[in-house]
């Protein structure tokens, strides 16, 4: 029998997994592919705590729907950052955006 | 809903993003992310919510991996150099220190599952959350014409 804590622990061991890769990758879109992974766990979290703790209302599901359309808008507006930061300096590397540094 | 659908559906997830996180080349990187995403769908069809799934299999395990190809393939970026060792021990400990947290779920009560019908998800969404239904409309309009502005090349 699956369990609420299976899908939690799976949501922890993901969002663990995507932390990692946020803090030690150094190309710009790999860091952007690290938080959407963040993301998923975190819906995944909230749709798993919705299908076993509120079967009539399904709050949980509609917010990780909601997680989904403010990933997709956090991605296009990331890469056209992204794009713009290659334009000026000729790379995607997280070192190369020092000038705000502060 | 079988627990051994599970375990195939979560293992397949956790290498997927191991191989996002890890990939020294960063195409294989973005190739992991759309296989990660196709199989949280598939956990998602497990939770009763096929609702869920569609659109996770149509916008996260297509239109984004596609859309970081696209970006890869612009900035020329075929792969990542190693970050330094700082970077990788800070990650470690920060990951470790989190996973603790999976302490407190062990001793969470079993419980049995009931699916979901997704008329009602749909009815709801329609209903009750309309507003924030067309607010997140409006964001990814927002979205749209950002993107499209601050990608735009400047003349002149």
């Amino acid at each position: 029998m699956i369990t609420l804590g299976h899908f939690l622990a799976l949501s922890a061991v993901l969002f663990a997994i995507g932390l990692f890769g946020v803090i030690t990758r150094r190309n710009l879109i790999a860091v952007l592919m690290s938080v959407e992974i963040l993301l998923n766990a975190a819906a995944i979290a909230f749709a798993s705590v919705a299908a076993y703790k509120d079967p009539v209302f399904f709050s949980g599901q509609l917010f990780a729907l909601f997680v989904m359309v403010v990933a997709a808008a956090e991605l296009s507006i990331g890469f056209a950052i992204l794009l713009n930061v290659f334009r000026h300096t000729g790379s995607a590397a997280t070192d190369v955006v020092e000038e705000m540094r502060g | 809903m079988s627990v051994l659908g599970f375990a195939i559906l979560a293992g397949l997830v956790l290498a997927g993003a191991l191989v996002v996180v890890l990939a020294e080349n960063i195409v294989h990187a973005a190739v992991a992310l759309a296989f990660t995403f196709f199989f949280v769908a598939g956990l998602y069809v497990l939770l009763g919510s096929p609702l869920l799934a569609v659109i996770q299999f149509a916008v996260n395990a297509a239109a984004i991996p596609i859309l970081t190809l696209f970006i890869i393939m612009t900035t020329q970026s075929r792969r990542v150099r190693p970050a330094a060792g700082v970077f990788y021990l800070v990650a470690g400990v920060l990951a470790v220190v989190f996973l603790a947290g999976l302490w407190a779920y062990l001793g969470a009560p079993q419980e049995a599952f009931r699916p979901l019908s997704p008329e009602g998800l749909g009815a709801r969404l329609l209903t009750v959350t309309l507003l924030p239904f067309e607010v997140a409309s409006v964001l990814l309009l927002l979205a749209m014409v950002g993107a499209v502005v601050l990608a735009r090349r400047r003349e002149a």
